[in-house]
C-alpha cells in the first residue's frame, strides 16, 4: 500500500518534469539555449503566488470547473498498472472507466472554455469537442485489442499479465495497437501535429484557447491537470506497450520505468521537431489512421491469431 | 383482459417514475397553455393509455390502448396549432404512427388467425406454426420501431417532439418511446421465441445506425428541442444495440451474456427515461422564459435560472455517459456485452461486432460534444438576446418537477444494484438466466461484467472518490486564502460582447464540415452591399440548413416516385377506346411472335423483322402522333 501511494506521488511529482524535458530536447535540437528541466515547477509556483482574476462574464462554472478537471485525472492515477513488483494495484477497473474519467475532465474543460464568453474559449472548446469525439472510438478499440492479448479487460491486470507473459505470437496485432495508441497519446495531449502547446496563435490553438481567460491558481490547476494527463498516457503506453522490467527489484524497476517515460518523451520531441502542425481538418485523417490500425489489430488477432 | 406480470410491473414503474415529476411540471406549465381543458383531457388520457398498453393481456386491448396513445399524443402536439409547422408535424406523426399501427394489426391478425381477442399466451402456438416467422418479425419491428423512432422510421421525431408542449415532449420522448420497446420485450420473448441469428443482427445494425444518425443530426440542430428529439433516436439506437446483442447471445446459447445484455437494455431504458425527461423539462423551462426554441438566442441563463441549469447539467453528464452517472453505468454494461463478443465462434459475426463498438464509442464522443454545445451555448457565456436577458427562474411547481426528476436520475445512479436486481428478476420470469449474483458477486461495491475476464466498475467508489477529491481540492484552495478579483480578462485584446461569443452553429462547425457528405449543408451568407459593391458590412447574416438525408432520400423520393407512377397510370388509364384495341392487338402480336420464337426456331432475321413490326405498330397505333 505504501508502495502504491508513493508511486502515485512520484507520478504527480515527475509529471511537470516530462513536459519540460520535451521542450528541453526540442530547444537543444534547434540550437536554442534549453530551459531548465524544473521550468514546470517554476511556472507552477509563480502561478500559485498570483492573485486569481475571474472574468466578469463568468458564472459559477468557472469557479468549480478547474477542480473537476483535475480530480477525475487524479483518480485515474490510482487505477494505472503497477510500475514496481509487489506494489498494490487496482486490478479490475477497465479501460472504459478510464476513458470516461478522462472525458469527464475534458467535458468540464470545454465548459470552462465556453463560460468566459470570449470567442477564443468557444473556438478552443469547439475544436476540442471535435477531436475528442473522434479519439474516443480509437481509444476503446485499441484498448479492447490489447486487453484481448493480455487476457483481461482490467487495465491494471492487463499490464501485469503482459509483463509476466508477453504474447509473442500476437506480435503483429500488438504492434498495430501500439501504433494506434501512440497516435492517441499525441492527439489527447495536444502535441504537434494535432495541437501546439506552445502557441498562442489564434488559428491553431486548441487547449490554450480554452484556458485563455483563467489565471493564478486556477491556471496552475489546469496546467497540472494537463501534465497529469500526459503522464497517464505515457505510463499507460509504458506499461501496456513496453511491458518489461516489472520483475526486477524496486530501484531497478523504477529506473527502467523512468527510462521508458523518457524514451516516450524523446520520441514525441523528435516527432514534434520533424513535423508541422496539421490543419484542423486534416487531424481526422490522423485519427482515422489510428482507428484503422485499431481495427487491423483486432482483425489480425481474430483471423490470423497473430 | 388485463395482465400484470413482472414485465408489466417493470414498465409500470418506468411510467410512474416518468409521470410523477411530470405532473408537477405540467401543472406549473399550465398557465402557459390556452386550451386547458383540451390539454388536460388528452394529457390524462395519454397517461392512462400508456399504462393500459403495458397491462393489457390480449391483442385487442393492446391495440386499443396503443391507438389511444397515438391519438391522444397526436392531439397533444396540436395543443397550440399556431402555424403550418405544427400542423405538418402533427400530420406527419399521425401518418407514421398509423403506418406502424397497420403493421402491428397485420402481425396480430396473422398470429391470431383473425381472432384477436385471444390472450397473448394462446398466440404462441399459432405463431410457431406460421411458415414465415421472419415476415412476422418484420411486421412486428416495423410497427414497434416506427413508434420508437429507430432509423429509418425516425423522421417524425425531430418534427413532432419540438412542437408538443414541453411536459408532453418529456412524456413522449421519455416514456412513450419506451412503451414501443416494451412491445419488443413482450412479443419477441413470449410469442416469437426461438430467434434465428439474423434477427438479432438486424436489430443490432438498426441500433448502430440509429445511434450514429441520431447524434449526428442532433449536433447540427440549433433548435434545442429538436436536438433533444434527435438524441432520443440515438438512445433508442443504443438500447437496440444492447437488445440485439442479447438476442445474438441467446441464439448462440450464451445465456449469461444474453441476460446481461438484456439487463443493460432495460437499465438504459430507465436511464434514458430519466435524463431525457429532465432535459426536456429543462429545455421547456428555458423556452417558457425566453419564448424561443432557437439556441442562438440563449446564453448566460445559469445566472438567472440556477435550478434549471444545475438539473440540466446533471442530465447532460448522464446522457453523455460520463462516469459515475447512471448513463455511464448502462453504457458500460452495453460495452461489456459488446466486448464479450470474443466468446462468439462465428468469425464473420466476431469481425462485425467491432464496428458496433466503433459506432457506440463514436456516438459517445459526439454526444459529449453535443451536450457541451447544448449546455454551454444555453447556460454559459453572455445572453445573446433581450429575451434571454430578462429570463427569470421558473415557478416553483416546475422547479419541483425538475428536482424530482433529477432525484430519479440520481437514484438510478446510487441505487443501481437494486434496479439491476429488479431487472434481473424480470428476466428470470421471462425464462432467462439469473445474473444478478454474477454482476454483483462481492456486494454492491463492484459491478462485474459476466464475460470471462470481463471488466469491473465500482460506481459508488468512483462517485465517492470524485466528490472527495474535488472537495479536498476546493478545501485546499479555500485554505490558501488566494486573493480573488472579478475584473475584465484579456481575451486577446478583443472586447467581449454577446456577439463575439461562439454560436451553436459555430460550435458544431468543425463536425459539420467533417461530415459534409452526410449533412449536405446549404449555407446562406448575406452581406450588405452598397450599389452592388462589397462593403465593410454593418449587418450580415449567415445561416446553415442541414438536409435530413433519410427524409430526403427515402420519404421525399418515395413521394416523387408515387407521383410519377400515378401520372403514368393516369396516362394509360385515359386512352381513347381506339388505343385499347391497339394495345390488345399489339399484345396479341407479341404473344404470337414469342410463341414462334420459343417453341419453333430462332433466327435473327425474323426476330429483327418482328421487332421492327412491333415498334411500328406500337408507334402508329398506341402512341400515335405527337400533339
Amino acid at each position: 500500500m505504501i508502495l502504491y501511494l508513493s508511486t502515485i506521488i512520484l507520478l504527480i511529482v515527475i509529471s511537470p518534469l516530462l513536459l519540460s524535458f520535451i521542450t528541453q530536447i526540442k530547444m537543444f535540437i534547434t540550437f536554442k539555449k534549453p530551459i531548465s528541466i524544473f521550468q514546470g515547477y517554476r511556472n507552477f509556483s509563480k502561478l500559485m503566488s498570483k492573485e486569481t482574476i475571474i472574468s466578469e462574464e463568468t458564472s459559477a462554472v468557472t469557479r468549480v470547473a478547474p477542480f473537476l478537471i483535475l480530480s477525475p485525472l487524479l483518480i485515474v492515477l490510482f487505477l494505472l498498472p503497477p510500475i514496481v513488483k509487489g506494489a498494490y494495484y487496482v486490478s479490475f477497473v477497465d479501460a472504459f472507466t478510464i476513458t470516461g474519467l478522462i472525458s469527464l475532465s475534458t467535458f468540464f474543460l470545454m465548459l470552462l472554455g465556453l463560460d468566459s464568453a470570449s470567442s477564443f474559449g468557444g473556438m478552443g472548446s469547439s475544436r476540442e469537442a471535435f477531436i475528442s469525439a473522434l479519439v474516443e472510438p480509437a481509444m476503446i478499440l485499441t484498448v479492447f485489442s490489447v486487453s484481448m492479448m493480455a487476457g483481461n479487460l482490467g487495465i491494471g491486470q492487463a499490464g501485469v499479465n503482459l509483463a509476466s507473459s508477453f504474447p509473442q505470437k500476437h506480435m503483429a496485432s500488438f504492434l498495430f495497437s501500439a501504433i494506434s495508441f501512440f497516435i492517441l497519446l499525441i492527439a489527447e495531449n495536444g502535441r504537434i501535429p494535432v495541437d501546439n502547446p506552445q502557441t498562442h496563435l489564434e488559428v491553431t490553438m486548441i487547449h490554450e484557447a480554452m484556458i485563455l481567460d483563467i489565471t493564478g491558481v486556477y491556471l496552475a490547476i489546469v496546467e497540472m491537470a494537463s501534465s497529469i494527463k500526459f503522464i497517464i498516457f505515457a505510463s499507460l503506453f509504458a506499461s501496456l506497450f513496453m511491458p518489461f522490467g516489472l520483475q526486477f527489484s524496486i530501484p531497478v524497476a523504477l529506473v527502467i520505468f523512468i527510462a521508458k517515460l523518457l524514451i516516450i518523451c524523446i520520441a514525441i520531441a523528435l516527432l514534434e521537431i520533424g513535423t508541422a502542425k496539421l490543419r484542423l481538418f486534416k487531424v481526422p485523417n490522423l485519427l482515422g489512421i489510428s482507428i484503422v490500425f485499431a481495427f487491423l489489430s483486432l482483425i489480425t488477432f481474430y483471423v490470423l491469431g497473430a | 383482459m388485463f395482465l400484470f406480470d413482472t414485465l408489466s410491473a417493470v414498465f409500470t414503474v418506468l411510467i410512474l417514475l416518468g409521470i410523477v415529476p411530470n405532473l408537477f411540471y405540467s401543472f406549473g406549465y399550465l398557465p402557459h397553455i390556452k386550451r386547458k381543458t383540451h390539454y388536460l383531457i388528452h394529457y390524462f388520457g395519454f397517461i392512462l393509455s400508456m399504462i393500459g398498453v403495458v397491462i393489457s393481456a390480449n391483442a385487442l386491448v393492446f391495440l386499443f390502448f396503443w391507438e389511444l396513445m397515438s391519438l391522444t399524443s397526436w392531439q397533444l402536439i396540436l395543443t397550440e396549432p399556431k402555424d403550418k409547422e405544427n400542423l405538418f408535424a402533427a400530420r406527419f406523426y399521425f401518418f407514421m404512427t398509423h403506418l406502424g399501427f397497420v403493421c402491428l394489426l397485420l402481425f396480430f391478425l396473422i398470429i391470431s388467425n383473425g381472432d384477436i381477442n385471444q390472450s397473448f399466451s394462446a398466440l404462441k402456438a399459432i405463431a410457431s406454426h406460421f411458415a414465415y416467422p421472419t415476415l412476422l418479425f418484420f411486421f412486428l419491428i416495423f410497427g414497434l420501431l416506427s413508434k420508437a423512432g429507430a432509423v429509418p422510421l425516425h423522421v417524425w421525431l425531430p418534427y413532432a417532439h419540438p412542437q408538443a408542449p414541453s411536459p408532453v415532449s418529456a412524456l413522449m420522448s421519455g416514456v412513450m418511446l419506451k412503451i414501443a420497446l416494451y412491445g419488443l420485450f413482450r412479443f419477441l420473448f413470449d410469442i416469437l421465441y426461438p430467434w434465428p441469428l439474423q434477427w438479432g443482427v438486424v436489430i443490432l445494425i438498426i441500433g448502430a445506425i440509429s445511434s450514429l444518425v441520431g447524434v449526428l443530426y442532433a449536433l447540427s440542430e440549433h433548435d434545442i428541442k429538436a436536438l433533444l428529439a434527435n438524441h432520443s433516436i440515438e438512445n433508442i439506437g443504443i438500447i437496440l444495440i444492447a437488445f440485439g446483442m442479447g438476442m445474438i447471445f441467446d441464439t448462440l446459447h450464451l445465456p449469461l451474456l444474453s441476460a446481461f445484455a438484456f439487463i443493460a437494455a432495460l437499465f438504459h431504458i430507465f436511464n434514458h427515461m430519466s435524463f431525457k425527461s429532465l432535459l426536456f423539462m429543462g429545455a421547456g423551462s428555458v423556452l417558457h422564459q425566453t419564448n424561443t426554441k432557437n439556441m442562438e438566442k440563449y446564453g448566460g441563463l445559469i445566472k438567472t435560472m440556477p435550478i434549471t441549469a444545475i438539473t440540466f447539467l446533471i442530465a447532460a453528464i448522464s446522457i453523455s455517459a460520463l462516469p459515475p452517472s447512471n448513463g455511464f453505468l448502462s453504457e458500460w454494461m452495453i460495452f461489456q456485452s459488446l466486448l464479450s463478443s470474443s466468446h462468439i465462434n462465428i468469425m464473420t459475426l466476431k469481425l462485425t461486432i467491432p464496428f458496433a463498438i466503433f459506432a457506440l464509442a463514436l456516438t459517445g464522443g459526439l454526444a459529449i460534444a453535443c451536450f457541451v454545445k447544448a449546455y454551454g451555448i444555453t447556460f454559459l457565456g453572455l445572453h445573446r438576446s433581450t429575451n434571454a436577458k430578462h429570463a427569470t427562474e421558473v415557478n416553483s411547481l416546475m422547479k419541483i418537477g425538475m428536482i424530482l426528476m433529477a432525484l430519479v436520475v440520481i437514484s438510478l445512479m446510487l441505487l443501481a444494484p437494486i434496479y439491476i436486481h429488479y431487472f434481473s428478476n424480470t428476466l428470470v420470469s421471462l425464462g432467462k438466466a439469473d445474473v444478478y449474483h454474477k454482476i454483483f458477486p462481492h456486494g454492491i461495491w463492484q459491478m462485474h461484467s459476466v464475460g470471462v475476464n470481463g471488466g469491473v466498475v465500482s460506481p459508488l467508489i468512483l462517485l465517492i472518490a470524485l466528490l472527495g477529491i474535488t472537495f479536498l481540492l476546493i478545501f485546499a484552495y479555500k485554505a490558501l486564502h488566494v486573493k480573488e478579483r472579478i475584473y475584465k480578462t484579456w481575451a486577446c485584446g478583443y472586447r467581449t460582447s454577446s456577439r463575439t461569443q461562439y454560436s451553436s452553429t459555430g460550435f458544431a462547425g468543425p463536425i459539420r464540415r467533417f461530415f459534409t457528405w452526410l449533412y449536405k449543408p446549404q449555407e446562406h451568407l448575406n452581406t450588405e452591399k452598397v450599389k452592388g459593391h462589397n462593403t465593410i458590412f454593418t449587418s450580415s447574416h449567415y445561416a446553415v440548413h442541414v438536409k435530413p438525408l433519410f427524409e430526403v432520400s427515402l420519404y421525399t423520393s418515395l413521394v416523387r416516385l408515387t407521383n410519377i407512377t400515378s401520372y403514368w397510370v393516369y396516362r394509360f388509364a385515359h386512352f381513347e377506346q381506339r388505343r385499347y384495341v391497339a394495345i390488345i392487338f399489339n399484345l396479341l402480336l407479341m404473344v404470337l411472335f414469342s410463341y414462334r420464337i420459343f417453341s419453333h426456331q430462332f433466327s435473327w432475321a425474323t426476330f429483327a423483322i418482328e421487332t421492327v413490326v412491333m415498334i411500328i405498330t406500337i408507334k402508329i397505333l398506341v402512341i400515335g402522333d405527337k400533339k
